[in-house]
């Protein structure tokens, strides 16, 4: 029994040697990303006229869909790890919510980065997988090519005459223009070393109607997609509609 | 018998089947049927590859065998109550698998409220019907037997007419190799067969898909209904895009202020939902009227006049009905013919005439 005993502490003592040995060895961690919606702080609820843009008019949420493509954890020194090629969000399907990589290399990150949209190499036509979903963002206008970004779509009370319209932000590559946003956010005390993160990145919807530009449903109208200066205003106001939520370990 | 007797006339058959075993597994071959063999032939479906990746069930492999099946079912009245009425009759080929009546009558006289759809590129469908209440083709398929205002029969007696049948359960058996007739597998045959039903043979997959450079092979109105179609200005390509020319999903384009017809809302209990159906594919579309899903505009010519001038607000209405505050997409006489022009380059004609498709009786 005693011998047991010995022996079973040693066996302990062994696999803890053999654990911090690993942990020597710096193991690769989980990385998942979410992708959350709000406005204006209020949770995102579809299909409710009862947001105001900044422009002054109530607004509601029918569809928000859009990419987010070379998602990347970056060190001070500039060493890169991509997570994520390209993702497809659509706020109203829960499985599109978050996305993971599960070989992180151990390092302090100090950012995360990536596109919204797609970038050259990807906005073609047929550049991503023939799936519906896919086939449902193409920008099939003549003369360009590609995806749709972004649609984001909802009705709005025109004011005046109380009446209510339609509103549709879509964002692409139009008239040569490749359009596409690219977005860095700090990251603080954000080591991996074989644990598993979450990164909670939020967007509050309100950001694109109003920073820095103020975006009125009534001054560009709601057919943009051919409309370089409307791309260009939400281009600007696209950069900051990203915050990190917050990063835990899970 | 003895303990002894049933142990070797037991390992007798049992020394067989081992020994088949050694070289390639054989067709199980049925006692009561010995000049039978089940080894069906498997098939490959043939789909352009501009369509979107295909999803099969695992659980229904498609062989030739399955969709001869299959296409008799579809084709043959034994199904029905008073054995009268197949699928065919109210899909028929020649209007691409749709029926040109208003609404179809099913065997007790009775009518429906929805316009009869098209059977086409069924394989891609994965909600059917114009609310989606059916998942999947195989389910879809069990249903229209038993609806009291279709074939209007039960599944247990369409059974008992098929096992009566002479020549059925050799079908079934070299389909599924069982003789236990069951709806399930009528049902996968007749799944079998309508995913055959693929259309991609028009001059709109030549010009778009296949980029044939025959400069002649549009019209210059045809090209200019490609704009309206494929830019804001008809903006049509948000719902009725891509190759299969409908995105799958659900949308009130604006027909009423106050849908009698709850659509999706029926399905999903949604008030948010009322008055959405599926976008249909506007392949084959000169052929599939009358159009909506109640069947109330006869011609292409009230659609188009519809998404012009008459578009209906609701609080369902989908924003990509973008002009729905000034009536609608507002065009000019000359663009409207220009677009419904190009709607008829989506025309199949090889596809209403195919064979393999047609009535086998
Ligand atoms: C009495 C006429 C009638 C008969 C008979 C009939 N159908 Fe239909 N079918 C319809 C109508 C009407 C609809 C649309 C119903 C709805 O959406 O509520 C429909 C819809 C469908 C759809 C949905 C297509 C889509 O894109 O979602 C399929 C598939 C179909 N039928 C297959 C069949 C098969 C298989 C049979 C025979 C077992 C059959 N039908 C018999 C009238 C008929
Ligand atoms: C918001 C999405 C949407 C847009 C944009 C749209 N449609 Fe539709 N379309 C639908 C839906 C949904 C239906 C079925 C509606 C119903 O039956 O209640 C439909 C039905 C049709 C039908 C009848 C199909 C049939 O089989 O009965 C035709 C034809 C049609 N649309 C053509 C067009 C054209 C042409 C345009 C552009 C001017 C267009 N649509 C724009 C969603 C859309």
């Amino acid at each position: 029994m005693k011998t047991f005993k010995i022996m079973a502490v040693a066996m302990f003592a062994l696999s803890m040697f053999a654990f911090l040995g690993c942990d020597d060895e710096k193991q690769p961690g989980f990385v998942t990303v979410y992708l959350d919606h709000d406005v204006a702080g209020e949770a995102l609820e579809f299909d409710n006229i009862k947001y105001t843009s900044k422009a002054g008019h109530p607004f509601s949420v029918a569809r928000l869909k859009y990419y987010v493509s070379n998602v990347t954890l970056l060190e001070a020194d500039g060493t890169a790890f991509e997570i994520k090629d390209v993702h497809y969000r659509d706020a109203a399907e829960a499985s599109t919510r978050s996305f993971s990589a599960t070989n992180v290399p151990s390092g302090k990150y100090e950012k995360i980065s990536f596109i919204y949209g797609l970038d050259e190499t990807v906005n073609v036509d047929g550049g991503l997988p023939n799936t519906q979903t896919n086939i449902n963002m193409e920008w099939p206008i003549p003369g360009d090519q590609g995806y749709h970004y972004m649609k984001l779509e909802g009705k709005y009370d025109s004011l005046g005459m109380g009446v209510i319209k339609n509103f549709n932000l879509h964002t692409g590559a139009t008239m040569g223009n490749q359009n596409y946003i690219k977005i860095s956010l700090p990251l603080s005390a954000f080591s991996v070393d074989g644990n598993t993160w979450g990164i909670y990145l939020e967007m509050d919807i309100n950001e694109w109607l109003e920073n820095p530009n103020t975006w009125d449903f009534e001054e560009f109208g709601p057919m943009i997609m051919m409309n370089q200066n409307a791309q260009e205003v939400l281009k600007a106001n696209g950069s900051t509609v990203f915050k990190i939520d917050k990063v835990e370990k899970e | 018998m003895n303990f002894f007797k049933i142990i070797f006339f037991l390992g007798l058959p049992a020394m067989f089947v081992f020994s088949c075993k050694k070289d390639e597994p054989k067709p199980p071959v049925d006692p009561d049927h010995p000049d039978l063999v089940y080894d069906p032939t498997p098939y490959q479906l043939a789909a352009p590859a501009y369509f979107p990746l295909l999803e099969m069930p695992a659980d229904n492999p498609m062989t030739e065998e399955g969709i001869l099946l299959g296409r008799m079912l579809f084709y043959d009245p034994i199904l029905s109550g008073d054995s009268t009425l197949s699928c065919a009759g109210c899909h028929k080929q020649e209007y691409a698998f749709s029926d040109e009546n208003q609404f179809s009558t099913g065997i007790d006289g009775l009518m429906g409220d929805r316009q009869a759809m098209p059977v086409m590129n069924i394989a891609w469908v994965s909600d059917l019907f114009w609310d989606g209440r059916a998942e999947g083709v195989e389910a879809q398929a069990l249903g229209p037997v038993e609806n009291p205002i279709e074939m209007h029969e039960t599944w247990p007696n369409a059974m008992e007419k098929l096992k009566r049948h002479p020549e059925y359960p050799s079908l079934f058996f070299y389909a599924f190799g069982t003789w236990d007739i069951t709806k399930e597998h009528a049902a996968k045959a007749i799944a079998q067969f309508e995913r055959t039903l693929i259309s991609a043979d028009t001059r709109f997959d030549k010009k778009f898909y296949l980029l044939d450079p025959n400069p002649f092979l549009l019209t210059d109105e045809e090209i200019e209904g490609h704009f309206i179609f494929n830019t804001e200005k008809g903006d049509c390509f948000h719902c009725h895009g891509g190759s299969l020319l409908t995105d799958n999903l659900f949308h009130n384009n604006g027909l009423d202020a106050n849908s009698a017809d709850e659509g999706l809302g029926k399905v999903t209990g949604k008030t948010t939902d009322r008055g959405k159906f599926k976008t249909p594919s506007l392949r084959n579309i000169a052929l599939t009227g009358p159009y909506m899903h109640d069947g109330r505009f006869a011609t292409l010519e009230e659609v188009v006049d519809f998404y012009s001038d008459s578009l209906q607000f609701s609080e369902t209405i989908d924003p990509l009905m973008k002009n729905v505050h000034q009536g609608g997409i507002r065009l000019t006489a000359q663009e409207k013919s220009n677009l419904i022009a190009f709607l008829h380059t989506f025309t199949d004609t090889a596809f209403v005439h195919r064979k393999e498709f047609s009535n086998p009786f």
